[in-house]
């Protein structure tokens, strides 16, 4: 398989997705729409694993594919928030912005097939993208959710605290989990664990920032400004995922691609 | 309770006070000292940096009271993350800094290493199964900042260009890459590296329609490249390319006989196209005025050295060393750095680099701890 087959399934999956939402509104019982967005989720699957075998190793190397991961991961993230807190929009919500990236990748690929370095050729590329891409998924959930919340806080409204709280700790587990399983690697590759390469400079940023925000919850801050640092640490994130290559503090990047 | 939230405002503007005295008190001595004699943690090598540890690790053996849980106070946990969050985002932003090394930076780490140790000795002070995955993630990241800095001033690193047959043990501190190294600047190491081999296997390099006055592969903007191996066809634009033969011999560059057909079959030209190496010239197949078959360097596919390792105990250790796979002899790990990028697989020397580390131990233990505090987030997701 290749990304030539990518619309078809993208755009099946998609709707399948669509669908699922649309019935999870509109009919009182959520099977139906659980099995169609099931249905997306396992579509979306094939297409990855398709590509993994046409590719001869892991599709992660390219901006383009750490995309697909984050389209694919976004939408288990939220159907995962949705089972198990009941907030039918958080569903919305991840397949819009899933779709946003679907469609990036769509219209600019960037998915140059290359071949595989020997620096990549190691058995923690695998853990370490795809875990990070996974926290940024759920992190991301996390700022549709504060939103959300930054609204309702006005008028006093906290239902939607213990759910971000839930989502920026299990977004940061993984965060961690990348950023040390990359270090590991480093420490193979290149014999530092950390060299405040610019890519990692920034993820020590996210991660410092998201560390921010739970110690202040643990000191019980006033919500109403807390809240805010969400969106703030997201924007942090985005520029070490998609940003960093256009920094010039950050030329020479060994993370650049 | 307005008394009790008015209070722990005052403290805290205290904790923001202090840290921001200590970072204004950094920022004048790096402004006394000068720009150029930032912080150098050569001063911290071995035993100064075991001295700082113990001393610092006394904090936890502070008996409760006041002054202990001024230092382990949460407020200024807060306050000292975002300071750190503003240093590294300095870090992040500014081309050509030096943060890491600046006097402001290290006293902000000096005073994250007592808020964190402190914590941990008023945590362990009332142990409970609760406080696991707490001390995981605590004493693990304690750990890790303790070995990542005042340990970092005991670590050594050289590099070291060995030809094939050959056996060196002499080290350079900097980086040589292709350069030939200044024997000068030479240091003799506890330990001996002869390379018996360096190997390189190589993808196969790629065959590409591209425009000769611009460099820009066709079709525009979506170049398609594909592999020079025997009997494939490609349809690129109006042509179908086939590659008849593919050849590869040691020290010529790899050439394959291409011939072009337009879509009814009629040829248009038939030719060997090569990328060219140290050796040879590269060679293109014309199409058109404009438009020739081109080939890309092969990428490197793995290289490798097979060495023997010889240290002062007389031990010989045999191994072969490539990326992400060094070699460890005692504290020494040995990575295979680089070869004769010119050359490529004919390359006859290996670069490595070779780094002591004597706090490689306390790291892992630090990341293991870390890494599974991590994983306890996730169950405990956020509920206090």
């Amino acid at each position: 398989m290749s990304w030539s087959d990518f619309i078809y399934f993208a755009i099946g999956s998609l709707s399948l997705w669509t669908l699922g939402v649309a019935l999870l509104y509109l009919l009182k019982r959520n099977r139906a729409g659980n099995i169609a967005i099931v249905a997306g989720i396992v579509l979306f699957a094939t297409f990855i694993v398709g590509l993994w075998i046409g590719h001869g190793h892991p599709p992660l190397r390219t901006m383009g594919e750490t995309r697909l991961w984050y389209s694919f991961f976004l939408v288990i993230v939220g159907f995962a928030t949705y089972m198990h807190w009941g907030y039918k929009w958080i569903m919305s919500y991840s397949v819009v912005v899933s779709g946003v990236f679907i469609f990036i990748n769509l219209l600019k690929p960037e998915i140059h097939t290359s071949n595989l370095m020997p620096a990549l050729q190691s058995l923690w590329f695998v853990p370490h993208v795809t875990v990070y891409i996974l926290s940024y998924a759920l992190l991301g959930a996390a700022t549709i959710a504060s939103f959300i919340a930054i609204k309702e806080i006005k008028s006093g409204n906290e239902r939607l605290i213990p759910l971000i709280d839930n989502l920026v700790y299990i977004g940061l587990g993984f965060l961690l989990l990348g950023m040390l399983m990359g270090a590991l690697w480093a420490k193979e590759a290149w014999g530092d664990f950390w060299s405040w390469d610019p890519k990692e400079t920034w993820a020590f940023i996210t991660g410092a920032a998201y560390l921010v925000y739970i110690h202040s919850r643990i000191m019980n801050y006033k919500l109403k400004k807390l809240l805010w640092l969400l969106p703030i640490a997201f924007i942090l994130l985005m520029i070490t995922w998609v940003g960093v290559n256009y920094l010039t503090a950050a030329q020479g990047s060994i993370h650049v691609y | 309770m307005a008394n009790k939230s008015e209070r722990k405002r005052k403290i805290a503007i205290e904790e923001g006070a202090i840290v921001l005295g200590v970072l204004i008190a950094g920022f004048a001595l790096q402004f006394f000292t000068g720009e150029s004699t930032s912080f150098n943690s050569a001063f911290l090598a071995f035993p100064v940096n075991v001295v700082f540890i113990v001393l610092l690790l006394l904090i936890l053996f502070m008996k409760r009271g006041t002054v202990l849980s001024r230092m382990a106070s949460g407020s200024l946990s807060v306050i000292l993350l975002g300071a750190i969050t503003l240093a590294t985002l300095w870090m992040g932003l500014v081309p050509e800094n030096n943060v890491k090394i600046s006097w402001p930076f290290v006293l902000l780490y000096l005073l994250l290493l007592i808020n964190l140790t402190a914590v941990i000795s008023v945590r362990i002070k009332s142990l409970s199964v609760r406080s696991i995955p707490f001390l995981l993630n605590h004493v693990g990241l304690l750990v890790i900042l303790l070995a990542a800095g005042p340990g970092s001033a005991d670590k050594a690193r050289y590099f070291m260009r060995v030809g094939e047959g050959n056996t060196e043990w002499r080290g350079e501190l900097l980086n040589i890459v292709d350069s030939s190294p200044n024997k000068d600047e030479l240091k003799e190491l506890p330990l001996a590296v002869e390379l018996i081999d360096f190997k390189m296997e190589e993808y196969p390099p790629k065959l590409a329609v591209i425009n000769v006055n611009t460099g820009e592969s066709m079709p525009k903007g979506k170049g398609v490249f594909f592999e020079a191996v025997p009997y494939t066809q490609e349809k690129i634009e109006e042509w179908i390319l086939t590659v008849d033969t593919f050849s590869y011999k040691p020290r010529y560059a790899p050439s394959a006989f291409v011939s072009a057909k337009d879509l009814m079959g009629n040829s248009v030209a038939q030719g060997w196209v090569s990328c060219g190496n140290y050796f040879q010239h590269f060679k293109l197949l014309s199409l058109t005025d404009s438009l020739s078959v081109a080939m890309t360097f092969p990428e490197p596919q793995s290289f490798k050295s097979q060495v023997k390792v010889y240290t002062p105990d007389e031990k010989v250790r045999e191994g072969e060393i490539r990326v992400n796979h060094p070699l460890r002899v005692g504290s020494w790990m040995i990575y295979q750095h680089s070869y004769d990028t010119q050359r490529g697989r004919d390359s006859e020397w290996s670069i490595f680099e070779l780094i002591y580390d004597p706090w490689v131990i306390p790291s892992y233990i630090g990341f293991i701890l870390l890494m599974i505090g991590s994983i306890t987030l996730f169950w405990k997701g956020g509920k206090r």
